[in-house]
């Protein structure tokens, strides 16, 4: 899948989750102050990522998801991630 | 245009439990003409209260927490519930009591590390660091517990089992042991409940809902109780509106189904319109535990009581799964909460215990006899002397839950709350139908009186934001 879309994939996510329509998201907006996510919602997005691209996100990682750039770099290294490393 | 003269409704929410009343509040007070369909006589779902022979009994939700803090408070500011209900906090909101120590939690959270730290000593900075940490506002600390159980995060804050025991006991709020329930809402059960808890509207639990019915129709919100939603109509994956146990069919342009949603996906929508992954997906899913209360009248109070209003917690033992476990099979011997109501002279005692669903045959054979062992247990390991003073004495069981909410299995609080049963998704907004929303405790996003406030309220802003209307 290629970055762009991937992008697009957590966007619309996001976009779900907050309530806030796609338009009004952008790679650099961030997640808590400018679309209200909190701890439950966070979480929220965690695990709908996760299930959208079968990957499995470190619990360490995800306090660094605080903007869709961020997401989708995390999304992007675990997939090109050498499964047999996966964790 | 006038709400009045709209012929369609924006909004219908089935079920006027707290998640549904308060999701509708913020709808109507925005302006969307909303219709909530509820199947029994009173609004409330769970937080309802009823009277027997001059007493007065909370039904199954007894006291409310995060009102300082928590969303339950944001929640009361917003919709004014302040200005219809009298909230009054009881100090110490929780004990819990075990066979060597008594804790108790204070309104002043500094009294309460400091008894806490005088039982466990060698455990000071501990408690420090993990209240700190539950305090913590920062939510993406929060949200990486999502994988991990609530064992495993008292397991790395605390050495003595003692202490891990006592922190886990009230988490029966939840219906789970530790090693099964998910940190996130272990966490938020801590927090919201028992360190923020303690708080009763002025009369009974039924002042909540009432006021909430108050807010929602002077905001232009219709209620119809005793109204019971045979189906949910779907056309082109879009909801069209809701069908009547008469027949009657009333469009709407959004549905929120506040139910639970093994009715809302297989009862009320057709199957043909529902994803059949996620219907296997919920066919494993696992609901939480359900409660047996017992309701007792006293002819009087008597020194041996609880204080009214707070939780009074009895552990007779420190091997917690093992008391679950128990629990499941309902051995009450393991584990109980004690509430005497803190309404002046109310005299009335509730008592909780988790409790498996069965069937209905089993309860009706079995009621009196699980009321009486309850009592009979009570009176010799927590309230000598207790029988003499009772003078009215009923018990509800799992399927009273079930026949008053129809709550799947009589579950106590929606899905149980395990770490892979957290924010599942579709769960609250089904992807294969358009409009058609979930609040509530089903959502696997909340629990409990707070927790159903949170989610209530977040479906609202929800939709609200999809409608670009501004609170």
């Amino acid at each position: 899948m290629s970055e762009n879309n991937i992008e697009k994939e957590i966007i619309s996510i996001i976009s779900d989750v907050s309530g806030f329509e796609e338009e009004e998201i952008t790679p650099d907006t961030n997640l808590a102050s400018e679309l209200e996510i909190d701890s439950i919602k966070a979480i929220e997005i965690t695990v709908a990522i996760e299930k959208k691209f079968k990957i499995s996100i470190r619990d360490e990682d995800v306090p660094n998801i605080t903007t869709v750039k961020q997401a989708v770099e995390l999304v992007n290294t675990l997939l090109n991630q050498d499964p047999n490393v996966k964790s | 245009m006038l709400k009045a003269d709209r012929d369609i409704y924006d909004v219908i929410i089935i079920g006027a439990g707290i998640g549904g009343l308060v999701c509708g509040c913020y709808l109507a007070k925005a302006g969307m003409k909303v219709l909530i369909a509820e199947q029994h006589y009173k609004p409330g779902g769970y937080c309802t209260s009823f009277k027997r022979q001059g007493f007065t009994f909370d039904a199954a939700a007894h006291s409310l927490g995060g009102y300082k803090n928590g969303s339950l408070g944001k929640v009361f500011k917003e919709l004014g519930i302040d200005k219809k209900i009298e909230i009054r906090q009881t100090d110490p909101s929780n004990i819990i009591i075990t066979p060597d120590f008594k804790i108790s939690f204070w309104a002043d959270l500094d009294r309460t590390i400091k008894d806490i730290q005088t039982v466990f000593p060698e455990e000071r900075k501990n408690i420090k660091v993990f209240l700190n940490f539950l305090f913590n506002p920062d939510p993406k600390h929060f949200a990486r517990m999502r994988g991990q159980t609530f064992k495993s995060i008292l397991d790395s804050y605390f050495n003595d089992n003692k202490l891990r025991a006592a922190l886990s006991f009230p988490m029966l709020n939840g219906g789970l042991p530790p090693s099964k329930m998910s940190a996130f809402i272990g966490s938020y059960i801590l927090r919201e409940f028992i360190l923020d808890g303690g708080y009763h509207p002025v009369g009974s639990m039924q002042a909540l809902p009432d006021a909430l019915v108050e807010i929602f129709k002077e905001s232009g919100g219709e209620l119809r109780l005793s109204c019971l939603v045979k189906k949910i109509k779907v056309k082109d994956n879009n909801v069209t509106g809701i069908v009547l146990e008469n027949g009657e069919y009333i469009p709407s342009r959004y549905i929120i189904s506040n139910c639970d949603a093994m009715q809302t996906f297989y009862e009320l929508l057709e199957k043909k319109v529902v994803n059949q992954d996620f219907l296997t997906k919920i066919n494993n899913m696992v609901p939480s535990l359900s409660i047996f209360v017992l309701y007792l009248g006293l002819d009087e109070y008597f020194d041996k009581l609880p204080e009214p209003g707070t939780n009074a917690w009895f552990i007779p033992h420190y091997n917690i799964d093992k008391l679950c476990h128990s629990e499941e099979e309902g051995d009450f011997r393991n584990g109980y909460m004690i509430h005497v109501s803190p309404a002046p002279n109310q005299k009335s005692l509730l008592t909780f215990a988790i409790s498996p669903f069965k069937n209905k045959r089993y309860w009706e054979n079995n009621k009196r006899k699980w009321l009486e062992s309850f009592i009979r247990i009570i009176e010799k390991h927590s309230i000598p002397g207790l029988t003499k003073h009772i003078v009215y004495k009923d018990a509800a069981t799992p399927y009273t839950f079930y026949r008053y909410t129809l709550n799947y299995k009589g579950s106590a609080f929606g899905w149980a709350g395990t770490p892979s049963q957290l924010a599942v998704p579709d769960m609250r907004k089904p992807s294969f139908i358009q409009n058609l929303y979930l609040t509530g405790h089903w959502t696997t996003l909340g629990t409990g009186i707070p927790g159903v406030m949170y989610v209530g309220q977040d479906t609202a802003k929800m939709i609200l934001k999809k409608e670009k209307i501004k609170l």
